[in-house]
Formats: C-alpha cells, structure tokens, sequence
C-alpha cells in the first residue's frame, strides 16, 4: 500500500498555497478522519488522496467578537475550547459540552463537525438555529454561506477544491431571546452520539405576541431540519394550544426520519409542545430545558 | 501487609496485589510480548451467514508468506475445537454456518503486507436461505441443519404433579413470553493470542481464563497429547466469561500455523473485529404457562425455555441446563414443568458470559412474577414474597436447599435503605416515577457433582527454605481480584505477610489442573483447596522445603444424577436483593436511574473492596443488558460494531450505590465464602425493568429496552394491570 502524503503548513496563507494546487484531505481533530481511515491495530490509516493537517494554524483558532458583535469561531477550535468560552453563543457551547467524550472534545474541531455533514452533528443544530455562516477562503477569494446552505445534502457540501473553512461566524445568541432550550437525547448520559437533538429560542414582543421563534432539529433526516415556514405559523401571533398543535403538526411535516421514526418524531412533537407551553407561562427562568449533568466550568449558564 | 492486618477479619480491604503494576502500565498483556522472529496472522472469515464456498482465490503469496486453512490440517489431525462438545470447527471446510466463521489465516512477517494480502484475498459463495433469530431457528428456516430440527440439546425437568393435570383444576391459566437479547462482553481487552514452536512443543500466550482449557480443546488439530503444549495466560484485561472457550478460536488456527510455518505467529484483534466475531450472551425467549387459583395463587408452572445457541453447540448444553434449573428463581412452586431447547441458528455461536444462562431466567421469572402480581393487584413484592424459598424446600430439580436463606435479613436491609414501601405507594404507575424489586440466586461452581466427577480440581502449595510460600494452581486473575484473594487466605491461614507468598499467572507445565476460572467456583472451591494446603504447610512448617497437594472431594449425601438432572444441583447458592428506582422523561423516554440498593449472601467475604467491585461492576452491566445494550442480528450480521453503538454504561449513568451483605458462613468455602461473582449480575436487570414499568405504567416483555422503546411502550403498551 502506498504512503500517504501529509502536508504541514504552518500559516494559514501557507494552507491556503497548498490548496491552490493540491486537493487535500483537511485532516484538523481527526475525531472522524482517523477513525473511517483506519485499518486494523498498529496499521497506519490510508487515505487515497494527500492530507494536509490545518490543527496548529494559528489563525484558526481564536473565538472573537466581531465588529458587528457577532461571534467569530476559529475553524479549529475544539469543542471543550467552544464549550468554556462565554462568548459562544448558549446553545452552541451546550451542543460542544455534550459532544462525545472528553478526550475528543479536545481534539474535535467546529470546521471538522460542519464538514463531516453528519444528520448527527452535535453543533449543527444550534448553527442552523442561529443562522450560523461559514467562511471559505482561498488562495484568490473569500465568501461566506449560511451553513444550512453549506452543507448541501448527506455527506456533501458546497465547496471548491483550493476552498478552506477558516471561520464560523454566529450572528444571534441567547441575549435575543426570552426563552432558550436545548436538548440532546444521547444514546447514554456521556460519551453519546445523538439519537435526536432539538434546539429551540423564542422572543416575545411587549404586546406577548411571538416577535421571534426558531427551532431546529438534528438526526431527523438526511441533515438537520429547521424550516421558516413552521416558525412563521407562530411568529406575530400569542401562543394558544391550537397554535402550538398547528407547530407541532408543520414540522412533524418537515422531518424524514427513517430510523426509530415513531420515537424520533413523538419526542420532537413532545419537546415542541413542552417548550412553547412553557414559554406561553412567562415563567422567570429562561432556560427552558438544558443538559443537567457534568459540564465545563462555565458551559452551562446563558449570558442574557 | 503487616502483622496487625492479620489479625483482623480477612474481610478488612487490602490494596490489591496487581494495582499498582496495572495503574503504572507495566503489566504484560499478550500484545506486549516481543518475541523475535515471529510472524503476524490476521483471520479471513466467512461474509454469510450459510452458504458453500464455491472458490477461494488468493493472491500470489510473496515469499515467507502464508495462507492456513482446514487443508493445512495433517493425516490424523482433527479440523475441530473441544469446547465440551467437539462440532465448532476450527476452520470451515466446503461450507459456513455463521458470518464470521474462520476460514483461514493469512500469515507473514509484515503486518501491513499481512492486511494488503488478506484484503485481496475473493471467496465466493452459493448463498442459503439462513435461520437466524429463535423463532426462524425453530421453523427450521432455509431447511434444518443441525439434528434434522435445529435442535442442539434439550432437557425437561419435572416436580409434584403432572402440570396438565393440575391446569385443569385451575381457575385460569395464562401465557406469558419474555425475551432477553445479545450481550457483548466488552472487555477492556480484546482478544488476542500467540504461539511459539519450542523444541518438541508449542507454547501458547494468551489472554484468557481457562489455559488448561486451550490445550485440550486444540490439541486434536495437531493429533498431539495436550501435554506437547503449554499455555502460559499473559495478564488478562477483563473476561466476562468471553475468555472462557473463545480463545479456543484464535489458538487452534495459530497452533496450525506455527506447525505450517515452523515459526511463533501471534494475532490480535481490534474492537470492532472483537465485536464483530466473538461469543456473545444467548438471547433468549421463555414461553411460561401458569395455572392460578380464584386468588391468584399459583398451583402449577410450565416453561418453555429457548436458547439461541448459533451454529455450533460447543458448551451450551450447560448453559442451557443452568438456565432450566433457576427459571424458579427464589421461589418454591408447587409443581412445575420446563423444558429447554438450544436452538440452532446461522449466528456467532453463543457461549459463556457472567451468569452462564441464568440471568435469563431469572429475568423472566422476576418479570412474570410481577406481572401475574399487577394483573391482581397485589403489590409484586408481597405477591413475591408469598413463595420466598426456604432452607430445606425442593428445588427445580428435586433436591433440597442445603444453607439458610437470608433473603428476610436482605430485604429488610434494602427495604430501610431504599424507602421502598412508601415510594411503592406513592409512585402510582404511570405517573414518570417508578421502584422495582428483584430477587435472584446463583448456584455456586458446576452443577452437581461435576466438580468430583468432571473437574476433579487439585491445588499444590511449595514451602520454600526462605520462608516463602508459592501457591500453585490454575486459576487466573482477570481483574475480578483472584490473585489478590488467594494469596490473602494463605497468608490469613499461615499467619505470615501476603509479601512471602507466591502466585503467579499460571503456566501448564508448572501448575495442576485446578480447573476453570468460570461458574463462581474458583473462591468456594480452589480458595478451600488452598485453605486446606495452607493448613497442613502450616502443620509441617518447621521443614525446610516440601510440596503439598489438596484434591476437591465433594460432601457425602448430597446425590445428583448427570443423565436426569435430578437432585442437588448446587450445594451452595449465593443470593441477592436488588432496588432500584428511575425517572422517566415523559418527553423523551429517557430514564434516570435515581438510585440503586442491592443486598448480598456471599457467605462470609474475603475482602470488602474486591466485593464492593464485583457488586458495583455486575449491577450496572445488568442494567446496561436490560436497557441500553443493544445488539441486533440483522441476516447473521450483528448491526452495532463498535463502541459508540453498542451503548455499555457510563459511571455518569447511575447514580452511587449502597449495597449490603448478610453474614451466612458457607460450611464447605473458605473462611466460609462462597461465589459472588455471577451472583451480582442476575437480577438488576429485573428491578430496573420493574420500576420503569411502574414508572410509565405499561408492561415490559422484552429487553434490552433502551429510550427510543421507552417512548414506543407509552405510546402504544399494554397496561400495566391488564390481563395476561
């Protein structure tokens, strides 16, 4: 078997050279990489194309503001680096606190979670909530895409082959919203791949009329699931249990779940209702529905 | 250990002997030998589950490579693995039973080579219609291939009267079926072996529990007197019973390639390969008939009990036959009836794990139990607690209960502990909030007399001139805390420091045959053998160097009949209370265990932290059996491979536990123990079911039943109440 060839840049214009003649593999954690690659106990993985190892690219991983105070993550951060920054959005830094295991929240990037465009991607489902926006640059242009529009379909996405993701830049966080909830059915308390994950946000105007509602849900389908049509339903409207049902029946519409289809849909449906009724009370706690077990110092509380 | 730990109770905790070389990372595992010279083996193996191999075509071998299969066996060898019964193949030869089935071994120095040669490496098939679940097994699916009824084995058992007859005197007879699952043993370790020619013999090095087992099992592949090999156990990373005969597997392969190659050739398995391609728990299916009178009580039992056993038998006879004798649980029935069948199936044959059959039915036992007690709206526990075994009353195979039984002593324990009566009447079903209760047992070492008449265990001890004391004997430390237990008898026993005692990992041309270490013996039984061997060194200590040897001989008057399974099949049984207590989401189905209380008889205990382990360890992996451990064979394919879909537990998934003991000496183990080690896996399983059934107030025939089920019983399920 022949030996891969592995690139090292050590600057994210280096990368970038690179890209613009060799269609490398970009291996960051290598949470996903390492493991679809290899071969058996003491064999070194096989990739069929060249790998170039983005990890160390200093520019990649910083977490920031940005003018327009959006945050600005770093391609390669990892998820434990997501999760402890209290400038991370809520949900975002709640999906990276409960990805996997320790050890690979330390190695596990947000570039990486976007390319592996897994229905299952722990953060997917709050970037897509929050209108999250991936940056690609090469060596001659730079863009910017919404992620929901990133990633394309299963396994695939829209981009070029000298293209790189260098930032994810989320507009909205938790200080938009009354209301936050987000919840990760894991296959067990740690250590979980998600069975279903739904995220939710909800504003009021002063008049108790829904001014913002959004809601998004992962491992329902080929990608993660969030539809405007279903949010608009409620938006500019008080929350009734008719409208609630109304919701609820739009989005089981939405999703295309094909394993455990019964399960996946009723606790979607069930989540939804809990949410929306209990914003309905005004209640004063804010989070809604989080994870209340082992987090990372400081991970869990919201900034509102 | 100093002088002053002697004197206090054998059951005051010590730091374990191998704790600080397995915390450092210095013990040697199998994979950490470096032998030099010695070739690397990986296994091709079949991809259906029944077929004929039309071809096998192979790439061109460079030199010093090689391919091993059933043609490489020489004139007199035997292409089979011992494992009690002789028809697991150690190579398939025309056609494969079972996906995953051995088929040859591709061998040579590189281990990179090795793995591009066997990637190469085409075999092709005619195709059968496989049988693959119990009831496909049974309807012969795809035409019988094993008896002319898919039928490995079977036995009935009978007390009082003919349960036909007493059905008709009953005021209702009802049905019920309870089916249990894989389990994968997940070892910490996976699987891997080596053997090394040296001179006139091989010597093998494996990860395994039973090394005197290896060599009578291979040995017939070479046609070789199992003395010509020697099976030296390197450190063992966690067993479960999944190291019992399956190292058979590996061994009996490379053995044919170190007599092929003339040369050590060694094979690990990675985790998913290990999951993909090793015995796993028998799922199970027990069809109970119950007759009851106008008040629900119950006057005649007749269980159907199924095993799926796979394609071979190997030792699941005995499996079976544990299984048969506890579907009584805790309990004395007035007449009974039950019959196994070890059904035949294209899977990965089953084999030994934690409970060796019993857990099954004790779960369906427990679980049956507390539905006849719903269904009349008796509290489980009270319904339960009315036919409560005693000391002296007939088991399931006519015998009697030899010990006393503490289960009153060990309720009132996790009863206290757990607020089980009053959260039992506040938690109404259905209301998200559940507790649950199981009782359990477990026969102690072979049923019978099998360990005079099969066994016939032996134990040397060597007094050295310094002083020092070696302890010689079959038995291996797999993390469960034998070798720290053992020599902390001798040392109670001879009054001198555990540092002056010597036990090493056994070596089969250095140790006696004191058989397995398996069936929760190796404490009541070779720890008495050692008990005994250290009571006469201390009589002759005063010489400077002698040897003294200790043979199993088992009680007078105890009678038990191989051929009927009649009479005392087990002379000391341990046993267990289990509590546990879980919430349930009612948006999602997910479960959280709120608390978890068992209470143990293990006779009196050789050493509190070893317990606590064994306590700790076995009631979580019987709630992980029970709920999250999934394991589906989808057409002789096991779907979940890897550890990030076949869900074990996590620490962070149960809450802390209390567990109890009761002090019951074991007249015949030593310093009165007796086993624990099964014990303790048999019935959390059951609580944990019977408190989520309460919790969402349905009925639960069938685990493991992990969220996403959860959610599809509060849906759908039967009431709780409702009529069998």
């Amino acid at each position: 078997m022949e030996e891969t060839k592995c690139y090292m840049p050590e600057t994210l214009a280096q990368a970038l050279e690179i890209k613009s003649r060799v269609d490398a593999i970009v291996l960051a954690g290598g949470s996903d990489l390492m493991v679809s690659h290899k071969r058996t106990i003491g064999l070194t993985p096989v990739f069929d194309r060249p790998v170039m190892i983005i990890r160390n690219l200093p520019e990649l991983r910083k977490i920031r503001v940005n003018e327009k105070g959006e945050c600005c993550i770093g391609a390669a951060c990892t998820s434990a680096e997501i999760a402890a920054s209290t400038l991370v959005p809520w949900h975002v830094r709640q999906a990276a606190n409960r990805m996997g295991a320790i050890g690979l929240r330390n190695s596990a990037t947000i570039g990486g979670n976007i390319a592996n465009a897994s229905p299952k991607g722990d953060t997917l489902g709050p970037l897509y909530l929050l209108d999250a926006r991936v940056k690609l640059q090469s060596l001659k242009s730079e863009r910017e895409v919404l992620v929901s529009d990133f990633i394309v379909k299963f396994k695939t996405l829209d981009i070029k082959p000298d293209e790189l993701i260098t930032e994810v830049i989320v507009p909205y966080s938790e200080r938009d919203f009354d209301y936050v909830f987000w919840h990760k059915v894991g296959t067990r308390k740690a250590n979980a791949i998600s069975k279903i994950t739904v995220s939710m946000a909800l504003k009021f105007n002063k008049d108790d009329t829904v001014k913002d509602f959004r809601l998004s849900a992962t491992a329902t389908g080929s990608k993660t699931n969030r539809s405007r049509d279903v949010e608009n339903i409620i938006i500019g409207k008080k929350i009734d249990t008719a409208l609630i049902e109304k919701v609820i029946q739009a989005f089981d519409e939405v999703i295309s779940p094909r394993a455990m289809p019964e399960f996946r849909r009723e606790s979607t449906r069930r989540m939804i209702r809990r949410f929306l009724s209990e914003c309905a009370r005004h209640p004063n706690n804010r989070v809604i529905e989080t994870y209340d077990g082992y987090h990372m110092p400081g991970a869990i509380d919201p900034v509102f | 250990m100093i002088a002053e730990e002697l004197t206090r109770d054998i059951s005051t905790a010590m730091r374990r002997l191998d704790a600080v070389e397995k915390s450092e990372g210095t013990a040697k595992y199998v994979s950490d030998y470096d032998f030099s010279d010695c070739l690397w083996a990986r296994m091709v193996r079949s991809s259906v589950p029944r077929g004929i191999i039309k071809n096998i075509k192979l790439p061109k071998m460079p030199e010093d490579y090689y391919w091993v299969s059933a043609k490489d066996i020489p004139e007199g060898g035997h292409n089979y693995l011992h494992m009690i019964a002789t028809d697991w193949k150690c190579f398939a030869d025309g056609d494969v039973k079972y996906v995953g089935e051995t088929i040859g071994l591709v061998v040579g120095p590189d281990k990179t080579t090795v793995e591009d040669l066997r990637e190469q490496i085409e075999i092709e098939y005619e195709e059968q219609e496989p049988a693959v679940s119990i009831d496909e097994g049974v309807a012969c699916k795809g035409g019988a291939f094993v008896n002319g009824n898919n039928i490995h084995c079977h036995l009935k058992l009978e007390t009082g009267e003919n349960v036909e007859d007493v059905f008709k005197r009953c005021d209702k007879v009802v049905e019920e079926t309870i089916e249990t699952g894989y389990q994968e043993h997940i070892y910490l370790e996976t699987n891997g072996a080596c053997c090394i020619p040296e001179g006139d013999h091989y010597v093998i090095y494996a990860s395994a529990q039973c090394p005197f087992y290896i060599r009578k099992s291979i040995a017939p592949v070479l046609n070789i007197d199992p003395d010509k090999i020697v099976v030296r156990q390197a450190t063992t990373g966690g067993a479960f019973g999944g190291k019992e005969h399956f190292p058979d597997v590996l061994c009996g392969p490379l053995l044919l390639a170190a007599y092929k190659t003339g040369k050590g050739v060694k094979m690990f398995f990675d985790r998913e390969e290990d999951i993909e391609n090793s015995v796993k728990r028998h799922p199970s299916k027990v069809v109970f008939k119950t007759g009851l009178d106008k008040n629900g009580n119950i006057l005649a039992m007749d269980s159907k009990v199924y095993y799926n056993v796979g394609a071979y038998l190997a030792s699941s006879f005995v499996v079976l036959q544990r299984g048969c004798f506890h579907v009584t649980g805790c309990y004395e029935f007035p007449n009974m009836r039950t019959e196994g069948f070890g059904v035949a199936t294209n899977s990965f044959p089953s084999c030994a794990f934690r409970g060796f059959g019993a857990p099954q039915t004790l779960f369906a036992i427990e679980t049956h139990m507390c539905h006849l007690a719903e269904m009349y709206g008796v509290e489980p526990l009270e319904y339960k607690s009315r036919y409560f075994i005693k000391q002296g009353d007939n088991t399931s195979t006519n015998g009697k209960v030899v010990e006393r039984v503490m289960i009153p002593e060990m309720l009132e324990q996790v009863l206290k502990a757990s607020d089980y009566k009053r959260k039992a009447k506040e938690y109404k079903y259905g209301t998200g909030k559940g507790i649950g209760i199981a009782f359990y047992n477990h026969g102690g070492a072979f049923t019978g007399n099998g360990e005079q008449a099969i066994i016939k265990a032996k134990c040397r001890m060597h007094k050295y001139p310094d002083g020092t004391v070696e302890i010689l004997n079959s038995q291996t430390e797999m993390g469960q805390g034998f070798h720290t237990i053992i020599p902390k008898i001798a040392a109670h026993v001879l009054g001198i420091p555990v540092e002056k005692i010597i036990y090493k990992d056994p070596d089969t041309s250095r140790v006696p045959d004191s058989g397995p270490t398996a069936a929760s013996r190796s404490t009541m039984i070779v720890g008495r053998l050692v008990e005994k061997a250290a009571q006469q060194v201390k009589e002759r200590w005063n010489e400077k160097e002698f040897e003294v040897e200790t043979h199993y001989e088992h009680p007078d008057g105890f009678p038990w009949d191989q051929s009927t399974f009649q009479g005392y099949a087990y002379l000391g049984y341990g046993w267990g209370v289990c509590v546990v207590e879980v919430e349930v989401d009612p948006c999602t189905g997910e479960v959280t265990t709120k608390g978890i209380w068992s209470s143990h008889d293990g006779g009196h205990l050789i050493d509190e932290l070893i317990v606590h382990g064994q306590v700790n360890g076995g009631v979580i992996q019987g709630i992980g059996w029970a709920s999250t451990e999934v394991l589906q064979n989808v057409k002789g394919h096991f779907k979940q491979t890897s550890m990030s879909d076949y869900i074990v537990p996590t620490s962070m998934d149960y809450p802390k536990q209390e567990c109890f003991f009761v002090e019951n000496p074991y007249e015949w183990g030593p310093f009165g123990a007796k086993g624990l080690g099964e014990l303790v896996f048999n019935g959390s399983g059951a609580a944990y079911i019977d408190a989520l059934s309460r919790a969402i107030g349905k009925r639960i025939q069938s685990i493991p039943c992990p969220t996403e089920q959860v959610m599809l019983y509060m849906l759908n399920g039967k009431d709780i109440e409702e009529a069998l």
